[in-house]
């Protein structure tokens, strides 16, 4: 189902292969109980003994060295830890020199792995021990004890913590002593594997009761799966966390991060002890329990896009397929495919060391590039440009294949960023801080510069899910993300000037999609699919956000459904067991967002008109006070019934001067800082007092008349009247000070307003007449 | 003279000396000697025919060896024949299982195809719908 393994078996060994790990995409050293580790060369097909170990030495487990974060040149490993049944582990070179053998364990070390920096290292035995070793070798501390042996250990994607196996149980224990370990029962039988992602951070386990399960790092179960015949041996994440593999007796299994089953074969192996990932994720390798050792590699990717189908159907040609007319390309590529990404009328498909941009109006001549580094991890694409992230960095490219900006922060770490972790539109990019997962980088696309004055984007809570809307001017881009209570949030990019708020928009969302349209916003709400067609509501109106919005029933997709593509007004859900389900919402609020944005707005309400729809009328009622188009906003208005709305606009259009019809726009939107600003700007202070009197902002409102030495008797005489009405006695101090000796007269102050107003309507009209003089001459 | 020759005879005789037919003097009695010889050539004959019976049991003793090694390599190729039954058996059993996982995996795939394509087809039928109540509000 869109992805296959193919398979190939090779045997050089003659015992049983315990273990496998790759220095590059194509060269794979494998350890036997045969005391020999092998190296095979996938290129040439040749195999040859790199070293013969002691007869006493019947090797476990094998990590290689990680490569060193950001030194590019050395782009392979060099030397790796070996764990062996007597209790030692060895680190060895890449050609085979045994440079160190460390007594570590009594009994065998079952397992030993390197964290990502590869500065510790961290090995488990038979005896029940968790220790933690130097680059070097020398121990630091024993991390753990217990009284069961410890079959399998995975660094957390931090390095600071450890997850290991104890019988039927999973522990995470922190590096940091007193921390909180965190324990949970797994399995019905003994746990054999254990594997954690950095991308996706979701750990894999696989035991003796014959399942493999998927969990959180919570340790909350993900996806459980069927009972097999034999016990599961064997389970590896693809390092892009998008794919895991399982390995059993003469099974061979590749799932999708959500646990549900892609492919499987059934090659003659016997157990499979051992799988690992080629490090550019396209090819796996097994050790196998018959002395052979398995490789396999991931072909029929397939990528949809409107009318088109590509797929990768070996693994250096790609096939093209226009479904409305049946025409076939096929796309042949030097080198293997590593990624492919097909949005935005083009495919950018990057193989190990070019970059190739296809458009789908022209299959024959693609755009070819080279790349800085091998590997690429992930592509996204937005209409202006496209985004290559490789284990080096972040880097833009235009379709065309120039270059852009490669955007840069403190602390970053490219391998484990992924399509929920980076948003990218046309003129930013968001970046979603490991460091601080309560933190959102910005960028400006166009130079690879912090956005504004790169004041990042802070939330209260840790943030799962980024998701940049991409239509619409720079000024009003907007970021919608999900947090750890998936709790849906929306602001705006613009992080300089007045900061607008973080609004919550939704509460127990799972997954969301912005449409590549228009700034639609879909996503799933535990038991509803929920589409906000105009998400800036919240902005204008809040109240009438309810209105905007389209929801029906999501039951039917089950747990923890996943959004993978809205394209148009198409929406594509994959379901937990792994299924595609389409929807389609109505193609009027895409039209509507169209009409708006190039300000047809005798059209959009005529549209409203021919569709009759409330959705649509609020949706319009809310874009027209956004674009301070009124007369459309008390069209759109008056059609959902809001008649106070309809009234309150109506009043602001009777208002003597711009500044003032400003001012009440921006109230409308419930901006009143703003509005006072406006006023006050524009010299109008008694409206600035006078929309605090209305709001019933006293402090505020006395505040303004003495900072400004001016109508002080209005505030007192207003405030008088509403203590009056409401039957209470000053309580409020500096009214009480500002009372004493002051006769309230009441002519005096109507008369004083009166003036006021003929002052701004003066005013509004020689500024009036003054611009028309200007634009007569 | 036969009187003489007796008389003579037995004087030798009694000397341990006697005279064969061709008047030779001989220290055994001739017909001692003859049934020596006699028997010797009887000896001589049962040997012999010993020797010949002793071929022929060899032979046989040989042929029912060859008999037994072949009855029993015969007798190790039933049974392992019997166990390849067996196993095959069993072989199956396994292949079955896993032909039956793959065809779980297929029923897997195809009930996702299955769902996708109701999914399709629902979006077609609501297509439908749109487009012909456009059509019918024109």
């Amino acid at each position: 189902f869109s992805h296959v393994l193919c398979l190939l078996n090779m045997m050089t060994h003659q015992e049983l292969v315990s273990c496998v790990g790759w220095t590059t995409a194509e060269e794979l050293y494998s350890c036997s109980d045969d005391h020999q580790i092998v190296k095979w060369n996938l290129l040439t097909s040749e195999t040859s003994q790199i070293v013969k170990l002691p007869d006493d030495i019947y090797p476990i487990d094998l990590h290689w060295f990680p490569k060193s974060l950001g030194i590019k040149k050395q782009t392979q490993a060099e030397s790796f830890v070996l764990t062996s049944s007597d209790g030692k582990f060895h680190l060895i070179s890449k050609l085979g020199r045994v440079e160190k053998s460390v007594e570590a364990h009594c009994g065998a070390v079952l397992a030993g792995r390197w964290n990502y920096e590869g500065t510790a290292l961290v090995t488990v035995g038979e005896d029940g021990q968790i220790k933690i070793w130097s680059k070097t070798g020398m121990l630091r501390s024993t991390l753990a004890q217990q009284g069961t042996p410890v079959y399998s250990v995975a660094w957390g994607p931090d390095s600071e913590k450890v997850l290991y196996t104890a019988g039927k149980q999973l522990i995470i224990k922190p590096l940091q002593p007193n921390a909180k370990v965190l324990q949970w029962k797994a399995h019905d039988g003994i746990i054999l594997k254990v594997d954690w992602n950095s991308v996706n951070d979701l750990i894999l386990s696989a035991g003796e009761d014959c399942k493999y399960k998927v969990w959180d790092s919570y340790g909350r179960p993900l996806y459980n799966s069927q009972p097999h015949e034999h016990p599961i041996t064997s389970v590896a994440w693809a390092p892009d966390g998008e794919l895991f593999a399982v390995g059993s007796f003469h099974t061979l299994r590749l799932c999708d991060k959500t646990g549900w089953s892609y492919t499987l074969e059934k090659p003659n192996t016997g157990s499979i002890f051992n799988i690992a990932w080629s490090v550019d994720g396209t090819q796996i390798a097994g050790a196998c329990g018959n002395g052979h050792v398995v490789f396999a590699h991931v072909v029929e990717q397939r990528w949809e896009w409107k009318n088109f189908q590509v797929t990768l159907t070996k693994r250096r040609t790609m096939q093209v397929r226009n479904v409305l007319n049946d025409a076939v390309d096929l796309l042949e590529f030097r080198d293997r495919v590593i990624k492919a990404s097909l949005n935005y009328a083009h495919l950018v498909v990057s193989t190990s060391l070019q970059c190739y941009v296809f458009s789908t109006k022209n299959w024959n001549t693609p755009l070819i590039f080279d790349l800085k580094e091998g590997t690429v991890s992930l592509i996204l694409q937005a209409e202006r440009h496209f985004l290559l992230v490789d284990g080096g960095g972040i880097y833009l490219y235009s379709y065309e294949g120039r270059f852009i900006s490669s955007p840069k922060f403190p602390g970053m770490r490219t391998d484990i960023l992924n399509a929920q972790t980076v948003s990218l539109s046309n003129d930013t990019i968001a970046i979603k801080n490991k460091a601080d997962e309560k933190i959102i980088f910005l960028f400006e696309a166009s130079t690879g510069k912090p956005l504004g004055d790169g004041k990042l984007l802070s939330h209260k809570n840790e943030i799962l899910e980024i998701a940049l809307d991409q239509k619409g001017l720079t000024n009003d881009r907007k970021v919608a993300f999900i947090d750890k209570n998936r709790d849906l949030y929306i602001t705006s990019v613009k992080r300089f000037g007045k900061e607008e708020q973080i609004i919550k928009l939704g509460t127990m969302v799972h997954t969301l999609a912005w449409s590549d349209t228009c700034n639609i916003l879909c996503g799933l709400q535990d038991t509803r699919f929920t589409v906000w067609y105009y998400p800036n509501t919240v902005y204008v109106d809040r109240d009438i956000l309810s209105k905007t919005l389209y929801e029906r029933d999501a039951s039917e997709f089950s747990k923890n459904p996943h959004i993978v593509s809205f394209v148009g007004n198409q929406i594509t859900i994959r379901k937990a067991d792994g299924s595609l389900v389409h929807l389609s919402i109505s193609p009027y609020p895409p039209i509507l967002h169209e009409y708006v944005s190039s300000s047809k707005w005798e059209d959009a309400v005529r549209l409203c008109r021919f569709v009759k729809e409330q959705t649509l009328w609020a949706c319009l009622a809310a874009m027209a006070v956004a674009n301070r188009d009124m007369t459309t906003a008390e069209i759109a208005y008056a059609a959902i019934g809001e008649i106070d709305k309809v009234q309150y606009i109506n009043s602001i259009k009777n208002l003597p001067s711009k500044e003032s019809q400003m001012a009440h726009i921006l109230m409308f939107s419930g901006n009143i800082q703003e509005a006072e600003v406006v006023l006050l700007q524009a010299g109008l202070v008694y409206q600035a007092i006078q929309i605090n009197i209305n709001l019933y902002n006293w402090e505020r409102a006395l505040e303004l008349a003495v900072k400004y030495k001016t109508h002080v008797d209005t505030v007192l005489a207003y405030r008088q009247k509403f203590l009056e009405t409401f039957g209470k006695q000053e309580t409020n101090k500096r009214y009480l000070q500002y009372a004493e000796g002051l006769q309230i007269d009441w002519e005096k102050i109507k008369a004083k307003i009166e003036m006021e107003i003929t002052k701004e309507q003066e005013r509004s009209s020689t500024s009036q007449s003054n611009q028309s003089v200007g634009l007569k001459l | 003279a036969g009187f003489f020759a007796a008389m003579a005879k037995d004087i030798l005789g009694e000397a341990g000396l006697h005279f064969d037919e061709l008047n030779k003097l001989r220290v055994l009695d001739p017909e001692v000697t003859q049934q020596t010889i006699e028997l010797k050539e009887e000896c001589k004959d049962f040997v012999d025919k010993i020797g010949q019976f002793q071929k022929i049991v060899g032979g046989l003793i040989e042929l029912v060896d060859q008999l037994a090694k072949a009855a029993e390599n015969e007798k190790m190729k039933a049974i392992g024949a019997r166990n390849l039954l067996k196993s095959i058996a069993k072989q199956r059993e396994a292949q079955q299982q896993q032909l039956q996982a793959l065809i779980a995996e297929k029923k897997m795939q195809l009930e996702r195809y299955r769902v996708e394509y109701e999914a399709l087809c629902k979006v077609e039928a609501e297509q439908n719908e749109f487009i012909d109540q456009f059509i019918f509000q024109k």
